[in-house]
């Protein structure tokens, strides 16, 4: 009795088996065509620029760049090799075609142009002020490479500004003043990214305060580039205002922790009480 | 008014007259201690989860473009949405402590042993779904934790030859996590899981109930001793009705259990959801120091210990069956550990490899 019941399962079991296994095959297709979009590009590590920049055929100093890049501001921006430098990230034989874009390393007075790519605003002031000007009239003039490096970029803050950097060229008087202009908009908004740092860690939703304060960090970074102390001095109280309502709402928000921890405390305390009760109720029963 | 309607319907099906009989007639050893309660706690527990599931349900969006934003909306928009998904989210991993706690002083107790083989076997199932509702529960924010920590969990049968990539794509629905995946975590665990876990504690509640809570092993008090050859109620020496005596205990638990939830949720709330949590899911970048969830740990620094990584899942494998087969194995009539030393010694020993193991994996 017990084998023909065995062998009848089994045989469903196969019949089954083989079915849903055409089926998956199916709606693999289908989900792959209509619903992975997003999320069906390589993964960025798995570049041919990387590949060859890695690999043992590449001169050592050019096998760095992947490593610098790792532990840069645009890496974890997500901005890769071919964003800056083009060419064809997926298809190795190609990825180095002038055809795909691909413009190489630029020239010491094309890199403003090279960054300006992205930082617009940055170099519509850059290209104004004196270290742009001494950069287009005597090609020797500092460019972005020059305060910022190459590719292991990190987020700017105005420690950038400092004696050892800046008086490569001139002085650091001048360079000194601008500092002091920076100093109190800049640590404002260091503060109210540690807010917010700290209101991302106890799970609350921060990106449009965050995509505020980056709107504002970058505005404020773009005026500097300007060189213009007085420039600087005039627009501070805008950005103080700005900053100032991002503060206002982080104050709201720590309130609402404060609530949240107060209200799940105050259900903690009814729910021991109720148990208290429980017990001492359980206890005059028993006797 | 209310008192009319309750006595419309009594008359019209007995249903408060068979309560009050069952609760009475029910027996409960009376040297019965809280870790017999544990039971009852990991039912409450599920009915929580099934019921701020239900309210998470309402503004959950699976899919993996909106899935992120959606619980962040739930968090911060929606009103005491964080406090539903606080619930949700503390109370799986304290399902989890309870189910194991619940196991573990059976196991002490003896209380796994004849006529009780296929109550362990049931409950031992209900640990594996919970441990699948937790791993497929744990996809559906979309965040970076949650994100990498899959990629990890989905990897591990990929130790086993063959099929073992076949069963790794078959949960991600491709080569690596993405929206498929997404979909088919979701559709496991709204809507085949609750089901399963529904039988098997039907199941489980059904067997206690008809068999009778077992005494403890080191109690004066003892359940009769007569061959179990036919099915009869298991009778104790000395007992008091469930109602209200256990009544009582269990409802004790319950309290203190919802006391420890919300300490949790208002004194340690990132306890759980660490800031890797609160980070969008991104293919893109692999997290330092990811790993999953603390009841995988130990099962995961196992599989990093062991080089052959077939060897390393077979025998977990094989420790699983075995714990779940366990009573059937074990046919000795004493139920008293501490008179055994032998399993005792095995038993402790495999404990602390358990804590060495999880600990292990949190700090490596």
């Amino acid at each position: 009795m017990r084998y023909p019941i065995f062998l009848a399962g089994l045989i469903i079991l196969i019949i089954l088996a083989l079915a849903f296994s055409t089926m998956a095959g199916f709606r693999e297709v289908f989900e792959k065509e209509f619903l992975s979009k997003p999320w069906e590009v390589q993964l960025s590590e798995e570049s041919a620029c990387i590949g060859c920049h890695t690999s043992d055929i590449m001169r050592s100093e050019f096998q760095e760049i992947p490593q610098e890049w790792r532990k840069s501001w645009h890496y974890q921006n997500n901005v890769s090799c071919h964003d800056c430098h083009g060419g064809d990230r997926e298809d190795a034989t190609m990825s180095m075609s002038h055809q795909r874009g691909f413009v190489g390393t630029p020239k010491y007075t094309e890199v403003p142009d090279f960054c300006g790519k992205c930082h617009i605003g940055i170099l519509k002031n850059y290209l104004k002020s004196g270290h742009g000007m001494a950069a287009a009239t005597s090609k020797k003039g500092p460019n972005c490479v020059t305060c910022h490096g190459s590719h292991n970029i990190q987020k700017a803050n105005i420690d950038i500004i400092n004696e050892r950097l800046c008086t490569q060229c001139h002085s650091y008087e001048r360079a000194k003043i601008m500092k002091q202009a920076l100093f109190v908009t800049e640590n404002q908004i260091k503060d109210v990214d540690k807010g917010l740092v700290y209101l991302q860690s106890k799970g609350l939703y921060i990106e449009n305060e965050k995509k505020e304060l980056f709107r504002t960090q970058a505005e404020f970074h773009t005026l500097f580039h300007a060189i213009d102390v007085q420039l600087v001095q005039d627009s501070t109280d805008e950005f103080t205002k700005r900053l100032n309502i991002l503060e206002g709402e982080i104050k709201d928000t720590f309130d609402e922790i404060d609530f949240r921890q107060n209200f799940s405390a105050f259900l903690m305390l009814v729910f021991a009480g109720l148990g208290i009760t429980i017990f001492l109720y359980s206890k005059t029963y028993m006797d | 008014m209310w008192e009319k309607i309750k006595k419309g319907i009594e008359v019209r099906t007995g249903l408060g007259e068979l309560i009050k009989k069952k609760q009475h007639e029910y027996q409960v050893p009376k040297d019965t201690n809280i870790f017999y309660t544990l039971g009852i706690i990991a039912l409450v527990a599920y009915m929580i989860q099934a019921v701020t599931g239900y309210f998470l349900l309402i503004y959950y969006i699976p899919h993996s473009d909106h899935a992120f934003r959606s619980i962040q909306d739930i968090m911060n928009t929606v009103p005491f949405g964080w406090l539903i998904r606080m619930v949700h989210i503390v109370v799986s991993s304290l399902m989890v402590i309870i189910i194991l706690l619940h196991l573990i002083s059976l196991f002490i107790m003896g209380s796994y042993k004849k006529p009780r083989e296929l109550t362990w076997l049931a409950g031992g199932c209900l640990l594996l779904v919970v441990l699948m509702f937790c791993l497929s529960g744990y996809l559906l924010p979309w965040s970076q934790r949650s994100y990498w920590a899959t990629t990890i969990a989905t990897n591990m049968p990929t130790a086993f030859p063959v099929i073992g990539d076949f069963i790794a794509k078959g949960l991600r629905g491709g080569d690596y996590i993405s929206g498929i995946t997404l979909t088919r975590f979701f559709a496991i665990h709204v809507a085949f899981l609750p089901p399963l876990f529904l039988l098997l504690i039907g199941l489980h509640v059904f067997l206690v109930t008809r068999i009778g809570l077992s005494t403890p092993a080191f109690s004066k008090s003892a359940e009769d001793e007569k061959p179990w050859t036919e099915y009869r109620p298991v009778s104790h020496t000395n007992s008091y009705p469930f109602y209200p005596h256990f009544v009582l205990k269990e409802a004790f638990m319950i309290t203190a259990f919802l006391a420890v939830t919300f300490f949790l949720i208002s004194f340690m709330p990132t306890l759980f959801i660490p800031e890797a949590a609160n980070t969008p899911a991104d293919p893109f970048k692999t997290p330092a120091h990811i790993k999953p969830e603390w009841y995988f740990l130990a099962p995961y620094q196992m599989l990093k210990l062991i080089p052959n990584k077939f060897f390393g899942i077979t025998l977990q494998l094989i420790l699983v069956v075995i714990l779940l087969l366990w009573p059937f194995f074990d046919t000795k009539k004493e139920r008293n550990i501490l008179k055994r030393p032998v399993l005792l010694s095995v038993f402790l020993l495999l404990l602390a490899m358990w804590i060495i193991l999880t600990v292990w994996g949190r700090i490596s």
